[in-house]
């Protein structure tokens, strides 16, 4: 207790140190006779981007609105900078900052009056927006479409400009509801190159995606949300430690083959955690030492159509932990 | 990054600022209209038509111009009125979805709403002083307190335009509500309102359906101003009913507005 007092009377900057920008206690979002979200625990500190991954209706969107002090709570506990959504909204929104699944800019107006208005809509006055619209302008290489219309944009502009619009306010935790998808892979790597710089500045990020390859760059610690729960949480690479294996070989046989193939290749398994996974084109060997995994599979007399190892990813995890059926 | 100062009070004159805005780009083609269709009004009914009213009775006491002018006057009010609480809020809800945006920052969803009445009031004042200022021009206005009329339009504007706003933040159809309701209230509530005559011309029933329209009392307010033959009691029954619905109005589309923005 004395050692968190001290520290917090050194740095001024941080109210109460010790308390998580974000504290969620069975935390639960029901419609109706459906369970979005369902009795979810977690906290994400000053500093750190959080990610929630999961497929389409897992309930990411719904648990981000519920941040957002858009979408009051069903049952448990949330706090926002420590404060309650339930009563002080306004104070908790004027120091987020969103950008939400599906654009809500003003495509009438121009891209600097839509910063320009949002700004006004947090308060700010005047004369100081000039500047910081300028400033976001840059930041989101935007300066030379300032006059514009927003309407006949690119996606990415569009994307970029919504960011733009989400630190008006230079908030202290910035939610990103699926930030890139819809993206052309070069527009996403902008966007990850501009957010990666405000985590770089100590943002809180809150992000939700369902793109393995982008919570990989960005998040430090992230949940695997399905049907409105959690089922496994962590960093990247705990995640991928925890659920996958080393490696993992495909094996592509002739179409019908795979199966037969499948049984046969049970028997490379050296140890309970590594698995044997079959697809209706190719077969997938989670093991330890892929190439090892290989020879075996040459040895028992198989012969694959084409082969390959690669590393264990996030993705691997994913499917691992939601399945392989589309969620629709 | 340039850091930006505290935040101050966050308030519905905001959105009209969003509005004035996003009204720069289309203000001219809206005085244009503004101006031609008072003009357009006037010149074929009050002066064609009238001049055959006139010569054919002096029932009405003064010349149909200035019997039908403040009519017209409150009848455009109400009809911005709905234009702006129709397509445009869908806009926000639906289409552009900018209200979401809105949502997001410290306003309300009640701010939200009360800002968007303010400014659709803001604008049925502004058009009504335009259109009574160019009637004035063709000898439309009788007697200077005539002027209240605008005072009348705007009131029946909102008190249209606020039950209609919680219509438009219900609906999410593509805008099939908004057809209905221009076809078969807003138009036929423009041909059954003492508009063109009194409704003691009408049949009992067509009477009726005037004393339940917020048009027909806007206009007994608006002609009285402008001709000088209406009783402080009818002023104050007039007002009030515009005022029942306008507060019922408000209280709905506060509802609606609150419902489609936390969910």
């Amino acid at each position: 207790m004395e050692a968190t007092a001290a520290k917090g009377a050194a740095d001024p900057t941080i109210g109460v140190p010790s308390r998580p920008l974000i504290l969620a206690r069975g935390l639960t979002k029901r419609f109706e006779n459906f369970t979005a979200v369902d009795a979810v625990d977690f906290e994400v500190e000053r500093g750190e981007a959080f990610g929630f991954l999961g497929p389409n209706g897992a309930g990411k969107s719904s648990t981000m609105r519920m941040i957002g002090c858009v979408s009051p709570i069903t049952d448990g506990t949330l706090r926002i900078l420590g404060r309650d959504p339930v009563t002080e909204g306004p104070q908790i929104r004027a120091r987020l900052g969103v950008v939400p699944q599906q654009d809500t800019l003003d495509l009438e107006m121009s891209v600097q009056e839509n910063l320009y208005i949002y700004g006004r809509y947090f308060g700010l006055p005047r004369a100081a927006l000039r500047a910081k619209v300028d400033a976001l302008l840059d930041f989101a290489q935007l300066t030379d479409r300032a006059k514009s219309r927003v309407e006949p944009l690119s996606g990415g502009m569009k994307r970029r400009l919504t960011i733009a619009r989400s630190l008006i306010n230079d908030p202290d935790i910035l939610l990103l509801d699926e930030p890139t998808t819809g993206l052309d892979p070069q527009a996403r790597h902008v966007l990850w190159d501009r957010l990666y710089r405000l985590k770089q500045d100590g943002v809180t990020l809150v992000l939700t995606t369902h793109y393995m390859d982008e919570a990989e760059q960005l998040c430090d610690r992230l949940v695997v949300m399905d049907h409105g729960r959690f089922v496994a949480q962590g960093s990247p690479r705990s995640l991928i430690a925890e659920h996958s294996t080393r490696e993992v070989a495909e094996l592509r046989f002739p179409p019908g083959e795979n199966a037969d193939a499948a049984r046969t290749l049970a028997g490379v398994l050296t140890d309970e955690r590594e698995r044997v996974e079959a697809l209706p084109d190719r077969v997938l060997l989670y093991v330890g030492d892929g190439e090892a995994a290989l020879g075996k599979a040459h040895e028992l007399g198989l012969s694959p159509v084409s082969s390959l190892v690669r590393r264990s990813t996030l993705e691997d995890v994913f499917l691992r932990l939601t399945g392989r059926s589309l969620i629709d | 990054m340039a850091s930006v100062a505290a935040p101050g009070r966050v308030t519905i004159w905001q959105i009209v600022e969003h509005e004035l805005v996003d009204a720069r780009r289309f203000w001219r083609s809206v005085v244009v209209a503004g101006l031609l269709t008072p003009l357009l009004y006037v010149v074929a009914l009050g002066i064609g038509l009238g001049t055959v009213v006139n010569n054919h009775s002096n029932a009405l006491g003064v010349p149909y111009v200035q019997f039908v002018a403040p009519a017209f006057l409150v009848a455009a009010a109400l009809q911005t009125a709905a234009a702006s609480a129709t397509f445009p809020v869908m806009a926000g809800f639906h289409w552009i979805r900018y209200f979401h945006g809105m949502a997001a920052t410290p306003l309300s969803p009640r701010q939200i709403c009360d800002g968007k009445i303010l400014w659709i009031g803001l604008r049925c004042f502004v058009s009504s002083a335009l259109y009574l200022g160019i009637v004035a021009c063709f000898g439309g206005l009788h007697r200077w307190q005539g002027v209240l009329g605008i005072f009348a339009a705007t009131l029946t504007g909102l008190a249209f335009a606020a039950p209609v706003l919680a219509l438009s933040a219900t609906v999410s159809a593509e805008g099939q509500a908004f057809n209905i309701l221009f076809r078969f209230v807003v138009t036929p509530m423009f041909l059954f309102s003492g508009t063109f005559y009194p409704i003691s011309q009408l049949p009992g029933w067509g009477q009726v359906l005037a004393y339940i329209s917020p048009l027909w009392h806007g206009t007994e307010l608006a002609r009285g101003a402008a001709l000088g033959n209406i009783s402080d009691l009818a002023v104050l029954g007039h007002t009030c009913y515009l005022l029942g619905w306008l507060l019922a109005g408000v209280a709905l589309a506060r509802w609606r507005f609150r419902v489609r923005l936390s969910v």
